[in-house]
């Protein structure tokens, strides 16, 4: 999966709710029927570059299995760039499906 | 946003930390997925397995992940640092007047703080140097704070004291050395048997003393060396300067005012007692006879482990008043302070440095308000560049970060120019200063440096983080037109400023206060009459020895031969001398009971008078006034009636409103006893040590009367003094080859000296309120000139509806003078609280001298004047331009 899409879905799942990541692996493949699976080696590097770029933050609190967990929340640039992004990659996805079924 | 930036900064230092967050946060995932997959009915190691397989390598991702640190930081490094070169690089000008702006107050700072440091805070090149402490008598009866210690009491001392490991006396007097056919005068400290001992120091050739040489060495009345087989050791400076490091040297002989002397070490280079201008050390065995009354002997001791210096002085003082009452003749009222040796050796020349360190802080200061306005002005000409990168979608932390790397590389050139700066202003500080004690060893050494690197990165956040604060306001352009560019005064975007500018101008104005004061201080200082006329004189101290000397007439009948000689110069006017001379550092100086004869005598109640030998026209040489009866004339011989000269203050104090000429005056002269003098004179006071100090009451006596060994030679010349030197020295020469003069030199280079610490303090001051002062005005000036640029629109529109072009000068040019005089008066209010500092090293100027305010003044004139230049160039906007172009 390329790394844009992932940051994409990621803000998506966090703008829902503030998740470890733990959360956002099985969420996103929740939401996408089990197409996208998560593994540590894309997630974490995706949740560094975010947090570095002020999209997404994060605190440390205990988690349901009682272990100490960091939880991962969307800021407000990551809401606004996620409104970006979306409408960019909806009206591009919609674009390439056209080409696409165009016979 | 600032906490994005604080957590980015910090990261480095939180490495270790990241990383093991990382690690545990990983393995909770892992832990969860396998948690899932065990609920879901799996064995535990199968779930592992999967959890492993659909997952991936927590390890390898965790090293990705540390990577991903690492490059991140290096890379946005490298990416802001070459991007801010090449935004420098384009603004040569604005680069160039940063970084020379920078370097002088990191420049400046490093000089001073290595200057604070070698003579404040590093410790004495001595083992333990901690416990080391200096040892004075006083004699609160007398008022006497801190005199020298005495040979007598010294060695009850040093037997009865118990919390001080040992004690040492040292005397330090010139001497002729002769070796072959040269003689010269070195300064020569003869020490007591504990000195090398309780200092820990270890000869670098040889050896040091062994107590046998030092109870063998003695010295008579007129510290001339009596002893049998005579040792001494040299000093680092003497061995290379005469001996060329030869360790052969040890075993050879000397010859010290005539006597051969076996050499048997040399001192470390840097070992620091009493100076360094100490050439050669001679070992003193004090006999138990010594007197108890002779105050001249320096004092060192060492406190025994575990003792405290207070409780060591008590103890000491109780040993005092015990011998007070053994010996109620010499030691009535006497007792004695100990004092730690580093803060006795560098004396108060640490405040005068600390206050000028403050000064070159506050200097720093303004240069950094200074780079910070003139980045501010710039960034907001790059407000259009930083609100299309924002609109762009780049973060505000890598705008922040790229402003601070700017002030970085601007600072770092600054540092590297500044280190420069510093040595040179070293190197200039040790030719000038070199009253300071201990600056011989200033220099720019690794600390300074660490210094250098430490100010320039406070100097960074200084002067980057107001534009980078500024740079984060920044809104995301929606047109990219430029239109920010119109906007006119946004609130937070002066007030900035203006407060920048305001700081500086208080800043400069503290600077300004305190020089005039010093100035000021130093005029007073300067008019003060010495009392005596040093143009044209000339003094040369003449050190003669007991060998050949001492006994019978031999000192009265050569110096009277010395007068003569001298006078018979060509172009001297006069020639006299003094055992000790004012001004001149040399010469035996010390006090003895005076009272009328006649007089009840009350042994507490005794005045005393500095004691001077003269010869006949001493006083007229001197440029010294009789204000009553004559001078010696010759008529003083050795079979005459003893005769002596007063001082004013003390004739008006002895005899208060009657004539003291024709009277008598006991004087207890305690080598020869105590008897009747007549006063045939009376001389005016003179300031001995220097302006500051108020007049000694002194008596002089005819040197024919009373000879002495040591003559301060004084010449008066129709000319420059000066010139007059080599004439001096060849009849010193013709007269006995073997006593040269321990360095000639003009009493007016002599007096100067005096007021040396306050010239250099005043000059200094003086340079860094004048750099302030143009740095301050250099912000006012870019202040203004950006505000205009800011507003040519708006300018430009009212001058096109009709705008009067005075009144846009009065606009623009009363902002500057407002904005100096809200710096003046919080610089003025800070300068009344901060001024206590400077008072102790004020003379005769209170600390609201009408002249600093006048000096606090006339800086927002200037201001006002600097700022007519950018209100010039409002009134030359071409409205029809500026319409235009909107």
């Amino acid at each position: 999966m390329a790394a844009e899409k992932l940051d994409l879905l990621i803000l998506k799942t966090l703008a829902l709710a503030s998740l470890h990541g733990f959360g956002i692996g099985q969420r996103i493949e929740q939401m996408s029927d089990g197409v996208f699976k998560v593994t540590l080696g894309s997630l974490y590097p995706a949740l560094q570059r975010l947090e570095r770029e002020g999209l997404i933050d994060a605190e440390w609190r205990v988690s349901e299995n009682n272990r100490r967990a960091r939880y991962y929340a969307i800021t407000a640039a990551g809401k606004k760039r996620l409104t970006a992004e979306q409408k960019d990659w909806l009206r591009v996805s919609a674009a390439v499906t056209r080409v696409l079924r165009t016979t | 946003m600032l906490k994005t930036l604080i957590r980015r900064l910090t990261e480095p230092f939180r490495a270790a930390l990241l990383d093991r967050d990382a690690q545990d946060e990983l393995a909770h995932h892992v832990g969860l997925a396998v948690a899932r997959k065990v609920e879901a009915g799996l064995d535990p190691r199968e779930a592992r397995r999967q959890a492993r397989l659909e997952l991936g390598d927590p390890e390898s991702t965790r090293e990705e992940l540390r990577a991903g640190r690492m490059g991140f930081r290096l890379e946005m490094f490298l990416k802001d640092a070459s991007l801010a070169a090449r935004t420098l690089r384009k603004r040569r000008a604005f680069t160039a007047v940063c970084v020379l702006t920078i370097a002088l107050g990191v420049g400046a700072s490093t000089a001073l703080f290595a200057l604070v440091d070698a003579v404040v805070f590093r410790p004495l090149p001595l083992p333990d140097p901690g416990a080391l402490l200096s040892v004075y008598d006083t004699n609160l009866a007398r008022s006497v704070s801190r005199t020298g210690i005495t040979s007598g009491n010294l060695i009850d001392w040093r037997q009865r004291m118990t919390r001080l490991e040992g004690i040492a006396g040292y005397y330090t007097m010139g001497r002729t050395l002769t070796m072959g056919l040269e003689s010269e005068v070195v300064l020569t400290s003869q020490v007591t048997e504990d000195f090398f001992g309780l200092l820990r120091t270890r000869a670098e050739v040889g050896r040091v003393f062994t107590p046998e040489e030092t109870r063998a060495s003695l010295f008579n009345s007129a510290a001339a060396p009596v002893g049998a087989d005579p040792v001494a050791v040299l000093s680092h400076g003497l061995w290379q300067r005469r001996f060329g490091k030869d360790p052969a040297a040890v075993g050879q002989t000397l010859i010290i005012d005539r006597r051969p002397f076996r050499i048997v070490g040399v001192l470390p280079e840097d070992f620091p007692l009493p100076g360094r201008d100490v050439q050669i050390f001679l070992p003193w065995g004090i006999p138990k006879t010594a007197p108890r009354d002779q105050h001249y002997l320096s004092g060192v001791a060492r406190l025994a482990p575990g003792a405290s210096i207070r409780e060591a002085e008590e103890e000491l003082k109780a040993v005092a008043s015990g011998l007070a009452s053994e010996y109620p003749k010499t030691n009535e009222g006497w007792s004695a302070a100990l004092v730690p040796l580093q803060e006795d050796l560098v004396g108060d020349a640490d405040r005068i440095l600390f206050l000028l360190l403050a000064a070159v802080g506050l200097v720093l200061m303004v240069a950094c308000a200074n780079v910070a306005l003139l980045s501010l002005a710039r960034g907001l000409e790059r407000a259009h560049e930083a609100s299309i990168r924002l609109a762009l979608g780049a973060a505000r932390g890598r705008l922040v970060a790229q402003f601070l790397a700017e002030a970085l590389l601007i600072c770092a050139a600054g540092g590297v120019l500044g280190a420069m700066i510093a040595y040179a202003a070293i190197a200039l500080l040790k030719d000038t200063a070199s009253s300071l004690p201990r600056v011989q060893e200033v220099g720019v050494d690794p600390r300074a440096l660490l210094f250098a690197c430490a100010v320039s990165g406070i100097a960074t956040l200084l002067s980057g983080l107001p534009a980078a604060w500024r740079q984060a306001q920044a809104k995301p352009s929606p047109d990219l037109l430029g239109a920010s560019m119109r906007v006119g005064g946004v609130f937070g975007r002066r007030t900035l400023r203006d407060g920048l500018v305001v700081a500086e101008v208080a800043v400069s104005v503290i600077l300004l206060i305190g020089a005039s004061l010093l100035v000021r201080s130093y005029q007073h200082l300067r008019a003060v009459d010495p009392g005596f006329d040093p143009r044209g004189v000339l003094v040369a101290p003449i050190f003669l020895d007991m060998a050949a000397y001492g006994g019978g007439d031999k000192s009265r009948v050569y110096y009277e031969a010395l007068v003569d000689r001298l006078e018979a110069l060509p172009g001297v006017v006069s020639a006299g001398g003094a055992t000790a001379l004012p001004s001149s550092p040399l010469g035996p100086d010390f006090e003895r009971p005076v009272w009328p004869a006649g007089g009840p005598i009350d042994e507490n109640a005794k005045d005393h008078a500095w004691v001077r030998m003269v010869t006949p026209r001493y006083f007229e040489t001197l440029g010294m006034r009789m204000t009553a009866g004559r001078a010696f004339d010759g008529r003083e011989g050795p079979e005459g009636a003893p005769a002596v000269i007063l001082s004013e203050g003390l004739a008006r104090r002895l005899w208060p409103g009657s004539d003291a000429v024709g009277q008598r005056l006991m004087v207890d002269y305690s080598t020869a006893g105590t008897y009747p003098y007549e006063i045939v004179g009376v001389v005016n006071d003179v300031r001995f040590t220097g302006p500051r100090a108020a007049p000694r009451q002194e008596i002089y006596l005819a040197h024919a009367q009373r000879p002495y060994l040591v003559l301060n030679m004084a010449v008066r010349t129709s000319g420059d003094a000066r010139y007059l030197a080599p004439a001096v020295r060849k009849v010193l020469h013709d007269l006995d080859p073997r006593k040269p003069a321990q360095g000639i030199h003009a009493l007016e280079d002599l007096l100067g000296a005096t007021y040396a610490r306050d010239r250099q303090a005043m000059l200094v001051a003086a340079a860094f309120a004048g750099v302030a002062v143009v740095l301050s005005l250099l912000g006012v000036h870019g202040m203004l000139s950006h505000h205009v640029r800011e507003r040519r629109r708006e300018i430009g529109i009212r001058m096109a509806i009709g705008a009067d072009r005075r009144h846009l000068l009065a606009w623009v040019a009363g902002r500057g003078l407002r904005l100096s005089l809200v710096g003046v008066l919080i610089g003025g209010a800070l300068s009344a609280a901060l001024g206590q500092g400077l008072a102790g090293l004020l003379f005769g100027v209170r600390l609201n001298d009408p002249a600093s305010a006048v000096a606090a003044l006339a800086l927002p004139l200037i201001g006002f004047l600097v700022s007519l230049h950018p209100a010039w160039r409002a009134t030359r906007i071409d409205p029809a331009e500026v319409l235009r172009a909107g």
